[in-house]
Parts: structure tokens; sequence; C-alpha cells
């Protein structure tokens, strides 16, 4: 074990929170280590729908949230321009339905009260001819409907650019590094011991302590002494490897639940179902009947849903808080900054509950208590201050294109991620090659996640850049990343073969359970890659 | 207390959204909607394409196609069904990259093991790529 290190602060958990409270606390002067136990947002975050979105649903509940939501969903698309885009749902209404027409205006025109706050639109009321003709998709039942906007966002880079703005100011943040235990002196924490990618083990002295770990929030709260009530929900996403349509759609599912089919970049997600989770949180499956429950309250709206086809799954537990008796679907996504010194864990926060939507609030209250404990006075920038990539405006993607030899669309992917700073990725290796011509992913940015993104294995690189996240699903270049990542970590010829069978094996879980006929054709692609590249066993 | 506050609040929205309906014509909203999202690539297809649909994005990216017919314009035609026909929300901002001929589609279609139409996969993106 190294001798220990020590920190005005440890934060646990490198999901968005985590990271947000890391920036946020670094920028205000403290000294941050940040721990993740696998990648960054790899957890709830990335499992998340994806969306910055102000919480219409939280008017029948507590217009307040809604409010403070759209509020800090505004700071959020101010500071992470390049990795926010507008989604616009269209809200069918079709015979039968909870709410009809004039409700759902009526919640609508209460919810463009706040949209301004998010720098969104007002909404529309289209009949059911207009609704046809803007998504010729829709259900010929379809009485009329209302549009909403929203914000889509890549949630593994919001989270990474968090970690990233964290570290250039002067945290350090380990990824792939899980903390074991808490370091207590009586009942006081006072540090942390952890064990890192190599398997060695260190400690961490901190003023205080930091547990964002979402839903294993009360795991760690064991190792103080503390108890942490949640009552965590499992939700899973179909994912389609392109857009569906250029609206997102809502449906009621058959228990009266709302769907969503949300519109992202170059990919559909739909979703999400909200069930009790009581199992392994390391170790969450995709059930058949899930995707089947997405598949039948979707295409009552959106007949055609079921031509199309998924690429894979997603699957994540959400850290509500807990609350006797209710639905899952009726919980609030509150959030809760718990000081634990009235439990007699002196030194030790829990930041609980919440949403992706809120999260840089939910740091900015968290580190308000950690500096109150710590008598640091230093006002809170984060609203304000731009994430890596965003000081300035990006250039045409047509002028970078020519410049670099690389298509526009390529460009196009490379200032979502990076913003400002795509053409430093760009230089970062002498080549114009495409990686991965889906996505598309130049090698220059693998290489530049490789050596500056904390890329340790292909699904850290499928979170940080991209690839392998198309149709292909990896059948086309995964062995490529994996000589890429390989060359720049030292990985030897069969590291690289383990890898990118490792990868190939993990994207199958989440495959498996939407794969229809074409599917299949692709997944024997991918499978017949390997075992004739790696003569790999059947 | 919340809940109850905004229920109430709620019904009075109501309330006031009714008497507004009653008192005001409705007027067409859609043209506004697409004018409003055009600039961020949200805009219609129309129903021939979208029935059409669910074939023009079963692109696997086996690569056969390029084997058989090259590119269009600078882009190689796996990336066209794979990666083009993906994100077309964004096509506006990469043109360039479909301007120029077009190789023999037919050809590059009769070897796709999915059945791709290549052909409109190929004018769906051009035709996206025009702002």
């Amino acid at each position: 074990m190294t001798a220990p290190s020590a920190y005005d602060v440890v934060v646990i958990g490198g999901g968005v929170t985590g990271a947000g409270v890391a920036r946020d606390l670094a920028l205000r002067g403290l000294s941050v280590l940040l721990l993740e136990k696998g990648d960054w947002g790899a957890g709830t975050s990335g499992a998340s729908s994806w969306m910055i979105h102000g919480g219409p649903r939280y008017l029948e509940y507590d217009w307040d949230t809604t409010r403070r939501s759209c509020i800090d969903a505004g700071h959020i698309v101010t500071i992470a321009r390049n990795l926010v885009y507008r989604v616009v749902f269209i809200i069918p209404v079709l015979p039968h339905d909870r709410n009809n027409i004039e409700r759902m205006e009526t919640a609508m025109e209460v919810y463009d009260r706040f949209q301004p706050l998010k720098k969104a639109h007002p909404h529309r009321r289209l009949t059911a001819a207009e609704a046809r003709q803007a998504e010729p998709g829709l259900s010929p039942d379809v009485i009329a409907a209302v549009t909403m906007e929203e914000w889509g966002v890549d949630p593994h880079r919001l989270v990474y650019a968090n970690v990233q703005d964290a570290m250039a100011h002067g945290a350090r943040a380990l990824n792939h590094t899980r903390v074991t235990d808490l370091i207590r002196d009586g009942g006081k924490v006072i540090g942390v011991r952890y064990r890192g990618p190599d398997g060695a083990t260190s400690e961490a002295r901190a003023r205080v302590v930091v547990n964002a770990t979402g839903p294993w929030s009360p795991e760690i709260g064991t190792m103080a002494g503390v108890k942490v009530d949640l009552r965590p929900a499992k939700g899973i996403h179909i994912v389609y490897p392109h857009r569906i349509s250029n609206f997102s759609i809502s449906a009621e599912s058959i228990d009266g639940r709302d769907l969503l089919m949300v519109a992202h970049a170059g990919f559909t997600l739909l979703g999400t179902t909200d069930d009790d989770f009581y199992g392994d949180l390391d170790s969450v499956d995709v059930q058949e009947d899930e995707v089947e429950y997405l598949l039948q309250g979707f295409e009552r709206v959106f007949p055609a849903i079921r031509d199309y086809r998924p690429v894979r799954t997603t699957t994540g537990v959400r850290p509500t808080l807990f609350k006797w008796r209710r639905y899952e679907d009726e919980l609030s996504r509150r959030y809760e900054v718990i000081d634990h010194s009235a439990s007699g864990a002196e030194g030790f926060i829990t930041i609980a509950g919440g949403k992706l939507s809120m999260y840089r609030l939910m740091a900015e209250e968290t580190s308000d208590a950690v500096c109150r404990k710590l008598g640091h006075e230093a006002p809170c920038t984060t609203a304000t201050r731009p994430l890596p990539g965003n000081e300035s405006d990006p250039e045409p993607a047509s002028d970078l294109a020519s410049r670099c030899g690389i298509p526009a669309l390529a460009v196009v992917r490379l200032q979502g991620r990076h913003g400002s700073n795509a053409e430093k990725v760009l230089d970062e290796a002498n080549t114009a090659r495409i990686l991965c011509r889906c996505e598309p992913v130049t090698e220059s940015e693998l290489v530049y996640a490789a050596r500056h993104e904390q890329v340790g294995t292909l699904a850290d690189a499928f979170r940080r850049v991209g690839v392998a996240a198309g149709p292909c699903a990896g059948a086309a270049c995964i062995l490529r990343a994996a000589e890429v990542v390989g060359r720049e970590l030292g990985w030897s010829a069969t590291q690289r073969f383990d890898a990118a069978r490792e990868f190939v094996r993990g994207a199958w879980l989440g495959r498996a359970p939407v794969l229809p006929h074409a599917g299949w054709a692709q997944e024997e692609l991918a499978q017949g890659a390997m075992r004739g590249l790696m003569r790999n066993e059947s | 207390m919340a809940r109850t506050d905004s229920l109430a609040k709620l019904a009075w929205a109501y309330g006031v959204h009714l008497a507004r309906r009653r008192l005001r014509r409705p007027r067409p909203q859609l043209g506004e909607l697409l004018e409003t999202y055009s600039p961020d690539g949200i805009r219609t297809i129309s129903p021939a394409e979208r029935e059409r649909h669910p074939r023009l994005v079963t692109c696997i990216n086996c690569g056969l196609c390029a084997l058989a017919a090259g590119r269009i314009g600078m882009t190689r035609l796996p990336d066209l069904a794979s990666s083009y026909m993906r994100l077309y929300a964004r096509l506006g901002d990469a043109s360039s990259d479909v301007a120029g001929d077009s190789p023999d589609l037919a050809a590059a279609s009769a070897v796709c093991p999915v059945g791709l139409p290549l052909e409109e996969v190929a004018a769906a993106v051009r035709r996206m790529t025009i702002r």
C-alpha cells in the first residue's frame, strides 16, 4: 500500500453528480480527489434518456421542482452548448388516453411559462391532420397533438467534460478505482481506502468525504456506519442506431405510464420502464418482457415501430429517494443533501436522489454544504463558466473538414463532442483515417482519448468517442479500435484481441433481448469476424 | 401541500384554457412549428418516405457495396447508408461530402445482403443535405 495522500475533499462516484461536485469544488479552490469504480458516466448517468428536461410531469406534484429544473437546464445548455441539441416532442392524444387534448394543452401552457428559463420555445397545438403531416408514421387514430421542446445531451461527454474541467483546476480523478473502505476515527470519516485498476491499494485522507454514488449510496453509507434510504428503480431503453423520426414522440403504456421515443443526434432511444429494483446493482439485465412492454405501448401511436431494427438495450437504476406505498412512477425526482454528522459520521455527506437535468444544482448545493463544513468561502461559478470546448464558437465544419482532409460529417460529430477543441483533437495524430465509419470517429480522436481522456478499455472508448455505437455495433471497427488503443496503452497483440473480445461479449448482453432477423445477421457478421481474425473458439 | 397547491393551480389554468378556447378561433400551427425548428434540421418526411423508411436504415455496414460501386461524391457507399442516413438532422453541414457523381447504385444494391435500396438512400441523403 502506498503512503496516504491528503485532500480537502474526496468525492466517491464518477457519475454526472460526482463529477459536477468535483468540478465545483475544484473551481472553488479546494483540493479534490474523485474516485469512480467503473468508467465516467457508465452507471445511472449513461443509462438515462439522454435529456436535459424541465420535468413537465412534476407540474402535478410540485411546480417548484419544475422551475428549479428548468433554471438549471438553462445553465447547462449555456455552459455545454456543443453537447446539447433540441429535441421536439409530438405528444399525440388518442381515444381513451388518460388526458384529453384540452388537459394536455393546459399542461403545456403552464409549462410554456418555464420554457424560456431553459431557452426553449413554447408549445404548438396540432390537429390530427397536422400531426400526421409532421410525422406520417403516427396512428390514424390520433385525435390531436401538442408539441413540447426539451434538450438532448450526450451524458458520457457531459460527465467527462466536468471531470476534465475539475482536473484542469487541480483535482485528481481516477476511474476504474474502487473504494474498498472508509477510514474512520471513532465515528468521524477521515478518508478512503481504494483499489486501482492495477490492483494496488492506496489511502487518501480528507477533511470531508462526499458520497455521490447514486444507487450505490446505501453501500457506501454502510461503510460510514450510517443508513441511506433509497428506493432504487430500474429503467431500460431500447436503442435504434438511427433516427426513426426527426420528432420525438410520446405514448402511453398499457398501465398508463408515459413512454418516450427520443430522437437523438444519430440514434433513437425508446423508453423507459420504472420498476422497483432489489437485485445486484452491478449486474442489471434487460428482460424480453420489458422490451415487449415498451414496444406494445409505443406501437399504439407509431404502428411501424416493430419494422425498425434495434441495435441494443441500455439499463440503469435510478437513485430515487425512499417513499413507502407510492407507485414507482409517482416517486419524486427530488434530491437531498444529507450531512451525516447528526448520525455520528462527521465529515461524511451524501447527495441522494435527483436527475441528470439538475446535476449542476445538486453539485452546487452539495459543494455549498462541503464549504460550510470546511469554513471555506468561495462562490459557485459553475452556472456561468463554460465547460471545456465551449469557450468559443467552433469554426464551420466544412472549413475544418477541407483543411484536415476528412468528411464534413465527421467534423460535425467531432465538434459535437469537443466543441471548439475539435482541431486540437484532430492534430493529435498525423492521420485523416476514419476509424469507426458509422459514427464516424477519426483515428486521431481515439488516439486523443487514449492519451488524454482516461480510456483504459474499449468500452471506455465507446463512451468517450462513440466508437462502435452505430448500426454495425463494432463489427467493422472494434478490432481497428483495439489496435489504436492498444498501441497507445502498450497492450500486447494478445491483450488487443482480448480487449476486442471482451467488448463484443459485453455488448452482446445488451443486444440479445432485441435481436430480430436483421439483427442476427449483423451479430453473425460480428462474431464471424472475431472467429476469423482471432481464431477464436466457437 | 405542494401537491394540493399544484393541482389547484392546474385546475385554474384548465378553466382559463377552456374559456380562451371558446373565445379564440383555432389557427393552423404546423407551419410555425416547422419554421421554428428548421435550423435544427427537424423536418417532416413524406408519407411515401415514411413507408419506405424502415428499409432505408437497415445497413449493417458489411462493406460489400463499396466493392461493387465505390463512392458517391467523396463518400463511400457503406458510409452513406450507415452514417449519413442516421445523422440526417446534421446533413445540412455536410452537403459537400455527397456532392458529385453517383456510381452504379443498382449494382451496389444487388450485392447488399439485407437488400438495402441504395438509390433511394442516396436520393434521401441528397435531399436532406439541402438546408
